[in-house]
């Protein structure tokens, strides 16, 4: 018997309701488990996708199933697989939450009304801080954080809850080098000790690329899909990012310069 | 003097109501303000009470030219009230947040020019009354105004027992909600709606031009020096507690409207928090 396809997805259109098709004819199939990458420039539709397989935006053409529930109708199921770091200009800093709210806020929204946290809940959300080297700042205000923080903590957020499916929406973009290292290992640590899906939105492959299993390469549609090393080909790049994209071999890796995120680099 | 205030409220029953209605407008601000606030929608508040004011104003013309002859003032409110906030939140979920703001400063023109139109076919005996949900007074207030006002309040408070997380959780982050599976769309558009129907009620105790000051500025003010949800929940309701039975004892020491005099304690309220952080910061 054929394992279901992580993500599947046929002849996919979404278009928003002002605007523009943010992606067409988008056809890929990804297996479970693994650990996929999804990359491309700006407005390439890299987040448009995600809210596809959330069944948070429906599809104008075609469909998109995970783990064969279609997210147009069996969102609900999807729903409570996942585990979702949205972009970071998404998390409002009006409300004086603690990290500690933060963090346990993914286990609370998938309980019913009142969700009151557990002794368990409180365990595994700090074992979830202390992943992302955060375990000092329980009670400190959230919206005091550096944006390298807030990303951490959300990502700690994303490992406390429970679910198959992880989706971070770049992770990594406004996160200080340190703490995107943090944020890296922390993931890479949590993926080789649990059986867990990680999908994860970046326009800068450079700190994942020895993770990664699948890298999906969008500008609207689908440009590329495979193992980094198929993806990371010289005329594939020109045609998304630009005709300015390079590729340098040094020192046995193989970089990427596509003028969008500046280095991108993997094993070689 | 302050004894004969406190005697006059002891004893008279428009003191009492106005009293009662201080400590209930005060629950409005804890809960509707707060999470206004939160939200970042406080200019919803202001547009829905001014979009009330047209439904005020229907309702007394459907009432005075006999189409309608049931039809009260406080319905006529509350329909425009809710009718404001369902649009801004449908506006809001249809993308861009500015949109949101159109969309307010549409009904709110919209409602307005509804409210001054009418006045011109209602018999003058009529337009006090759309000046008094204008300009608000809480000595006016009779039973049925505290009844429902009561009811407003009571069922703000048991809504925020049961679903203060949830209401936390679409404020900080809507999309995450919605994908860890809560019904995010749902909380959304309750809480809305049962903020506009409490800020439809505000209106006729402190006018919906002093509405913004009254339930907003002592939120805003809270959420500045406070540093966990509850305990902005509580500061509102004390600033805004304050700022109301001040301004009604006030209105008898100098002679002027008591919401007049709470607005300008609750502005207050936010300029000196705005500088107890500047303070606390700088230390
Ligand atoms: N709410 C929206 N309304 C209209 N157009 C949108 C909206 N969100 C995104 N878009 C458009 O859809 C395209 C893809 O956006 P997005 O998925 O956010 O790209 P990415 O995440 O890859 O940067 C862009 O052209 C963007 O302008
Ligand atoms: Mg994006």
């Amino acid at each position: 018997m054929a394992t279901t396809p992580l993500i599947e997805a046929e002849n996919l259109a979404v278009k928003y309701p002002e605007g523009d098709l943010a992606l067409f004819d988008v056809t890929f199939s990804i297996d479970s488990t693994t650990f996929m990458a999804i990359i491309g420039p700006n407005g390439s539709g890299k987040t448009t996708l995600l809210k596809a397989m959330l069944g948070l935006l429906k599809p104008t053409d075609g469909f998109i199933r995970v783990l064969g529930f279609d997210a147009k109708r069996e969102y609900k199921m999807i729903r409570k697989m996942v585990r979702y770091v949205p972009q970071r200009d998404q998390i409002k800093a009006t409300v004086p939450m603690k990290v500690k709210d933060i963090v346990l806020m993914g286990r609370l929204l998938k309980k019913p009304p009142l969700r009151v946290a557990s002794g368990k809940d409180v365990q595994i959300a700090k074992d979830a801080l202390r992943r992302v080297d955060l375990e000092n700042l329980w009670n400190h205000p959230f919206p005091e954080l550096s944006g390298g923080q807030r990303q951490r903590v959300l990502v700690a957020r994303a490992l406390a809850t429970e679910g198959q499916i992880m989706m971070l929406d770049e992770p990594l973009s406004g996160a200080d080098h340190d703490s995107q290292v943090l944020i890296v290992e922390a993931l890479q640590e949590y993926y080789n000790e649990n059986q867990v899906n990680i999908i994860m939105v970046t326009h800068d492959l450079n700190p994942i690329h020895t993770l990664v299993k699948d890298v999906l390469m969008l500008n609207r549609t689908v440009m590329g899909i495979g193992h980094p090393c198929a993806v990371m080909d010289l005329e594939l790049l020109r045609q998304v990012y630009g005709p300015s994209a390079k590729i340098v071999e040094l020192a046995g890796h193989k970089y990427c310069i596509t003028g969008d995120s500046g280095f991108d680099h993997h094993d070689h | 003097m302050i004894i004969d205030v406190i005697t006059l409220l002891l004893t008279s029953p428009i003191l009492q109501r106005a009293l009662l209605a201080s400590v209930l407008v005060a629950i409005i601000a804890a809960t509707t303000g707060t999470f206004m606030v939160f939200r970042g929608l406080s200019f919803l508040t202001a547009g829905v009470a001014h979009a009330a004011l047209g439904g005020v104003a229907l309702a007394l013309f459907l009432q005075a030219t006999g189409i309608v002859p049931w039809f009260d003032p406080v319905l006529g409110a509350v329909i425009f009230a809710v009718f404001v906030a369902v649009m801004t939140a449908y506006a809001g979920e249809r993308g861009i947040a500015q949109k949101m703001e159109v969309a307010v400063g549409v009904s709110f023109a919209l409602s307005m020019s509804i409210a001054v139109l009418l006045m011109y076919y209602l018999p003058p005996t009529r337009i006090p009354i759309i000046w008094g949900y204008l300009v608000g007074d809480i000595l006016l207030l009779d039973n049925l105004d505290i009844v429902m006002l009561l009811g407003v309040a009571f069922s703000l408070v048991i809504l925020f027992i049961l679903f203060k997380k949830e209401f936390v959780y679409v404020s900080i982050d809507m999309e995450g909600s919605k994908a860890h599976g809560m019904n995010a769309r749902g909380y959304n558009y309750l809480l809305l709606i049962f903020a506009a129907i409490a800020i439809a009620l505000t209106i006729k105790a402190v006018g919906a031009i002093l509405v913004y000051a009254i339930l907003i500025a002592p939120a805003a003010a809270s959420n500045e020096v406070m540093k966990t949800v509850n305990n902005v929940i509580i500061g509102t309701f004390i600033i805004a507690l304050i700022a109301m039975i001040l301004g009604l004892s006030g209105s008898f020491i100098i002679f002027a409207s008591p919401s007049a005099i709470a607005g300008i304690i609750a502005a207050v309220s936010y300029i000196i928090a705005l500088q107890v952080k500047r303070y606390k910061r700088s230390k």
